[in-house]
């Protein structure tokens, strides 16, 4: 057992030292593998931190949402279907809700106008999300106006700005009373923009949402699981912009990796033939090689890691946030929290530093099956 | 003592460019003598120590290593007579390591790294202590006068200096045979005479030095039991000198 770890400390002892003396050399490689390391973890952080906040936003979304449909399209739905669908068996509540995007052209953003439950703003009043304000610039007490559906504008004073913690679902938002929302957008009174729907038992949600459909064939019913299903196809690997950067970062690898595996000096080859020479087994130089290898992919995954964490959790993924977020004239500011999926880290790891490792093995393992004469003349 | 029985060597065999570097030699080498394969340049002395000094297999032939001294078989165990010639790779690396000590024609050292860890090489896949292996190199470095450069990168070494440090690796492991390839050829008469009086020491130890050369000072010395003439890959003659 001894022996067996003193045979391991000489010869990563030897394999440190052996690094130091192509500095200019290993120090681009671990350079190349760190930026390579970096800009995957970051995707992965990023992807994961974003998914994990939607869920989060998620947990306070209805259970089914029932939309009506005409021929397609979106319209209201009466009110009175709220009784007919609170009567199905599991459902615990329906809710009318009150809503629609609005278009601002001075700004050329989007926003979402409300009408919440509970604390609702006063007739004339309204509560925005903080990426309103900072868009119209405006802050509390100040006056928003706003086009009603007949073109004139109506002033609301500003009541209060929502919390930042709450800004990925707040950002665009504009609070209004109920009054205020039906004359802006001509809703009639017994309509919603959709119903909210909550089941008690998970379980039974898809059976709800059938029913639901079975006796009102014009609405829509669309699951919670839907939603996080819809944003996890943006956020996930399978969303475009990161399966573009995942599949550079990932395609880089390979070459880089290929390079190594191919890649063995002339000068190299003598030293293998010298080691064998003096004694080494095939294994003794296929253990250095390994060391050699761990070394510079350990310290390559390690710094590769902690800069994408710094960089996506510190300082909000700034180098690629424009990219990832997509286009929009409001985004949200907020910062990710952090949160690392153990799994993905595990992936990661064997994805870069075993192929890496395995990489500068194969070279020198053709290079020292040879006898030594040989690996020496060559 | 070393026993070479109808060995050949020949590479690249069935080809077209096939080449016979030994043909057909038997040799006794007698243990605790310093034997001195003499002969031009591709007369096959290089390849015949490569075949003695277990780097390369024969293509035909019998190599027997027998009485003392033979190490670095698995298991440690005593070895009394031993052919080489069909041991797997493994073990051959295990004899090579333990009964034999080279010294190159170009010392072969490695470049980048310190002196100290040149010297301490073979002894790595031992798993000896590393201390103890630092310790014995420090100790060779000192009884061949370049302690002072043993934090010293090799490439900055003279060529007579580059010599002993190649020497002292050679003895790390304390082997029972020193095997020599023109060890004198990058070295000017001073130092030829040294490393000859060095190899004189080895005699004196009781180790057994195979020596492929033909500068004359090597060949000449009155310290060489053995001369074995070599040409075209046979051996011509072979006798103890006066």
């Amino acid at each position: 057992m001894n022996r067996f770890v003193e045979r391991h400390r000489s010869i990563l002892d030897f394999a440190l030292s052996s690094l130091l003396r192509r500095k200019g050399k290993n120090i681009s490689l671990w350079v190349v593998y760190t930026l390579i390391v970096f800009l995957i973890a970051a995707i992965v952080f990023y992807t994961h931190a974003l998914k994990r906040e939607a869920a989060m936003i998620l947990q306070g979304a209805p259970d089914i949402v029932v939309q009506k449909m005409v021929a397609g399209r979106q319209d209201l739905v009466p009110v009175g279907y709220v009784g007919k669908i609170a009567a199905i068996r599991g459902v615990g509540a329906v809710r009318p809700r009150l809503w629609g995007y609005y278009y601002d052209a001075v700004t050329g953003a989007n926003y979402t106008l409300m009408a919440p439950d509970g604390s609702l703003p006063g007739p004339g009043t309204a509560d925005i999300g903080s990426g309103v304000a900072r868009t119209l610039r405006v802050v509390e007490g100040d006056f928003l106006p706003i086009r009603a559906v007949d073109g004139v504008p109506t002033l609301f004073q500003v009541r209060k700005v929502l919390p930042y913690a709450s800004e990925l679902a707040t950002s665009d938002l504009i609070l209004l009373s109920e009054d205020d929302l039906r004359a802006l957008f001509a809703f009639p009174r017994g309509f919603a923009t959709d119903l909210a729907v909550t089941v008690e038992n998970p379980a039974e949600r898809a059976t709800v949402a059938a029913k639901i459909a079975a006796q009102f064939p014009e609405s829509r019913p669309i699951l919670n699981s839907e939603i996080l299903r819809t944003y996890d196809s943006i956020f996930d690997w399978r969303g475009g912009m990161m399966v573009v950067m995942l599949g550079v970062a990932v395609f880089s690898f390979v070459i880089f990796a290929w390079d190594k595996a191919t890649g063995l000096s002339a000068e190299e080859r003598r030293e293998i033939g010298i080691l064998k020479s003096v004694g080494w087994e095939t294994g003794d130089v296929l253990l250095l090689k390994f060391w050699e290898g761990a070394a510079i992919s350990l310290a390559a995954f390690l710094c590769g890691v902690i800069l994408a964490y710094v960089q996506v959790f510190f300082f909000s993924a700034s180098l690629f946030e424009p990219a990832l977020k997509g286009w929009a004239v409001l985004y949200p500011r907020f910062k990710l929290v952090p949160d690392v999926d153990p799994y993905q880290l595990a992936v990661l790891f064997f994805l870069t530093v075993v192929p890496y490792t395995v990489a500068t093995i194969i070279p020198s393992w053709r290079a020292a099956t040879v006898d030594p004469d040989a690996a020496m003349r060559s | 003592m070393i026993a070479l029985h109808d060995v050949t060597k020949s590479f690249h065999p069935g080809k077209e460019n096939q080449f016979t570097a030994v043909r057909n030699v038997g040799l006794t080498i007698a243990p605790g003598r310093l034997t001195v394969l003499k002969g031009p340049s591709g007369s096959g002395k290089t390849t015949l120590l490569t075949l003695i000094g277990c780097m390369a297999r024969p293509t035909s032939g019998r190599i027997v290593l027998s009485g003392g001294g033979i190490a670095g078989f698995p298991g440690g165990e005593e070895i009394r007579e031993l052919e080489i010639t069909s041991l797997p790779e493994r073990f051959l690396a295990g004899i090579r390591r333990a009964t034999f000590g080279f010294i190159f024609q170009h010392f072969n050292l490695l470049r980048g790294i310190s002196v100290l860890e040149n010297v301490m090489l073979p002894a790595y896949p031992t798993g000896e202590r590393h201390g103890e292996i630092r310790r014995r190199a420090a100790e060779l470095l000192t009884v061949f006068d370049v302690a002072r450069h043993a934090h010293a990168r090799v490439d900055r070494l003279s060529g007579g200096e580059a010599q002993r440090v190649a020497i002292a690796r050679a003895l790390i492991n304390r082997p029972s045979v020193i095997v020599a390839d023109e060890p004198t050829a990058h070295l000017d008469t001073d130092l030829s005479r040294g490393f000859m009086e060095i190899v004189g020491s080895f005699k004196s130890d009781g180790k057994t030095v195979l020596i492929a050369s033909h500068d004359p000072i090597v060949c000449d010395s009155s310290r060489v039991d053995t001369v074995v003439e070599m040409r075209d890959g046979r051996i011509l003659r072979s006798g103890s000198t006066p």
